[in-house]
């Protein structure tokens, strides 16, 4: 529980970086290191509260915050 | 321990959607509601609903984001 209240500080450090980033690009890093956090926040919690079922939630993240990160940099590649 | 958790995730929430509403850019305010959507997603992880997170994950991050760029792609970017 203390490893995952670490990882959620860490995780509003990365969120200011998207607040104040001066460009897209900036912001989108951040988003992006913002979702690898929540998927080891995911993983931690899960062998916290001592559930197996709770690392497929996990999962699911890891692969659905790819797209996002994947259609906001092709909107970004197609609009330069 | 979990107040402490709760209280970094809710007012990360809070924050985020303050900027989702703040930006002019409308590619960061998608960046800030992919970023509320995980934060609230943890949140139902850790009240322990461990299926409506999967959805929000999925709805929250794969599908709004898609569908915002789409939108966003064919109007225009910055708000007037």
């Amino acid at each position: 529980m203390m490893a995952a209240a670490g990882l959620l500080f860490l995780i509003i450090l990365c969120f200011i970086r998207a607040i104040l980033g001066p460009t897209t690009h900036d912001r989108l890093v951040a988003m992006d290191t913002t979702n690898n956090m929540v998927v080891a926040v995911l993983v931690v919690l899960g062998a916290a509260y001592n559930e197996i079922i709770y690392v497929d939630v996990a999962i699911v993240y890891a692969m659905l915050s790819f797209v996002s990160t994947l259609y906001i940099s092709r909107y970004l590649e197609v609009a330069q | 321990m979990i107040y402490l958790l709760q209280v970094l995730i809710l007012g990360g929430i809070m924050l985020s959607a303050y900027f989702v509403l703040r930006f002019n850019d409308l590619i960061a305010s998608v960046v800030c509601l992919v970023i509320m959507s995980l934060l609230l997603s943890v949140e139902y992880y850790i009240l322990q609903a461990p299926d409506v997170a999967i959805a929000e994950a999925a709805v929250g991050a794969g599908l709004s984001t898609a569908i915002y760029v789409i939108a966003i792609k064919k109007s225009s970017r910055w708000e007037k």
